[in-house]
């Protein structure tokens, strides 16, 4: 047996780095389709909080207004509690309100005879968010400035009335969670799904990725054959924030938001249950999907396969998709 | 200026449906469904698992217009199962999937952080730095 899988066969994690800013673990005995629709999903479809609109009511710095505005978009406010706004556009409000928006003042004038910076954390929030955390410029710098929107000389200021918004990262770049996913399958080439490059003559003088390599199963044997039926089964992730929510967070919401996705195309196919009837009318991804209802609630992971249970003739599969694993939690709610 | 709105990549036009189905007339036990407002994410996804049944015989999807956010996924069975039951039975296999690897996810994350931590305070006495 791999003496990495404890498991078993059974879809496993193991972690070779957790910190507050990254998430580096490998997922045993997956498969490619899931892996790569969970990095595709954690990257444009997890919803945070951004900047979206900016009324700018002084500005007599160096920089033109919309040049400003972009910057602004692009700080990285806390989204841990982004689930108590409302989308902007599922809100009765018009415009915006505080059930769906979170709004930043950015007030700064220069009157030393210094230059001055204005920071991240100059912007503070003016309104009624749900929650303590959400809005907050994401600080994690030493001195605890954040990133540097404008330089002012004397006399010049800016005055600037930021409204944050909630959105996915496929309508902007900016309400992406993760600053980058890393992922991998297959470090040894055994696959052969890659053509690699290499310089010179001699591909085996090309540096390889050893300790990656190793965790993969080692290097093949010189005079291994080509395996024609092999299919990747473990991959590493690399899921790096930029602060606004955890590594974990991301890939918590990922998974979920992916069921979830999944929920709605069985809801629509088999037309059961779904809390709002029909899908008629222009709503969010989140917002509709009836997963709290009869068919979609794991009846406890104690007590026998779940509903999604079944391993259902998966060619040469013998792993017990949906099996409980024996000992996690019998009181999850839900998933 | 003619760009359309990005968030016509994701949210449902006025009185669209997730998922169309149309039989294929011309070949048995084959059905084209068309998903409005989803791309390679839940394609892909679908149509490599749905091969990995037995009473797959045929399982492919086509993004008609890369401007257009909506896939094609066709599928054909052997007759012992319907081509939507199928989908629906591979969405489920898959949250089940998903389900497993949260909670593994979660007990390993959570390991992994008392460990990490516990590394770094004895890192920082044996600097000295109490």
């Amino acid at each position: 047996m791999d003496p990495f899988d404890v498991e078993g066969g059974a879809i496993n994690v193991r972690f070779l780095e957790a910190n507050p800013t990254r998430a580096h673990f490998i997922i045993q005995n997956f498969n490619l389709e899931t892996a790569n629709s969970l990095r595709r999903y954690m990257l444009a479809e997890i919803p945070t909080l951004a900047i979206d609109v900016v009324e700018v009511l002084d500005n007599t710095s160096v920089l033109a207004d919309e040049f400003i505005c972009h910057r602004l978009g692009l700080i990285p406010l806390n989204s841990r509690g982004v689930d108590d706004l409302l989308y902007s556009r599922d809100c009765d409000c018009e415009g915006y309100c505080d059930n769906c928006s979170v709004v930043l003042t950015l007030n700064a004038k220069c009157t030393g005879n210094e230059i001055m910076k204005v920071y991240a954390r100059d912007l503070v929030i003016t309104s009624n968010p749900p929650n303590d955390a959400v809005g907050q410029p994401v600080i994690t710098d030493r001195e605890e400035q954040g990133s540097c929107i404008v330089k002012l000389r004397k006399g010049q200021a800016i005055h600037m009335r930021c409204i944050a918004k909630k959105g996915i990262a496929k309508e902007h770049a900016k309400w992406a969670p993760s600053a980058a996913i890393g992922f991998e399958y297959d470090p040894a080439n055994k696959l052969h799904h890659l053509d690699l490059w290499y310089e010179g003559d001699d591909p085996k003088k090309e540096p390889v990725d050893q300790e990656r390599i190793n965790l993969d199963g080692g290097a093949p044997a010189e005079d291994e054959p080509f395996d024609y039926d092999a299919v990747p089964t473990r991959f590493f992730f690399d899921v790096e924030t930029v602060g606004g929510l955890d590594p974990d967070q991301i890939v918590g919401r990922g998974i979920k938001g992916l069921q979830e996705k999944l929920a709605q195309v069985i809801h629509e196919l088999t037309g059961t249950g779904g809390p709002e009837g029909d899908f008629g009318g222009a709503q969010s991804p989140t917002m509709n999907g009836g997963y709290n209802d009869a068919g979609y609630t794991t009846p406890g992971y104690g007590g026998g396969a779940s509903s999604w249970g079944g391993n259902g003739g998966i060619v040469g599969g013998t792993t017990p998709y949906g099996q409980p694993t024996p000992g996690y939690g019998q009181d999850k709610p839900g998933w | 200026m003619n760009a359309p709105d990005r968030f016509e990549l994701f949210l449902l036009d006025e009185g669209q449906k997730k998922v169309d189905q149309k039989d294929e007339t011309r070949v048995p036990n084959t059905a084209v469904f068309t998903f409005n407002k989803e791309d390679h994410t839940l394609a892909n996804l679908l149509s490599q698992r749905l091969l990995k049944y037995p009473y797959i015989t045929f399982s492919a999807y086509k993004v008609p217009h890369p401007l257009f956010a909506t896939f094609e996924l066709r599928v054909s069975t052997d007759g012992s199962i319907t081509p939507k039951d199928a989908i629906v039975k591979c969405c489920k296999d898959v949250i089940g999937d998903l389900d497993t690897l949260n909670r593994s996810f979660t007990t390993e994350w959570l390991g992994k952080r008392i460990v990490s931590e516990g590394d770094a305070e004895r890192a920082a006495r044996e600097r000295g730095d109490y």
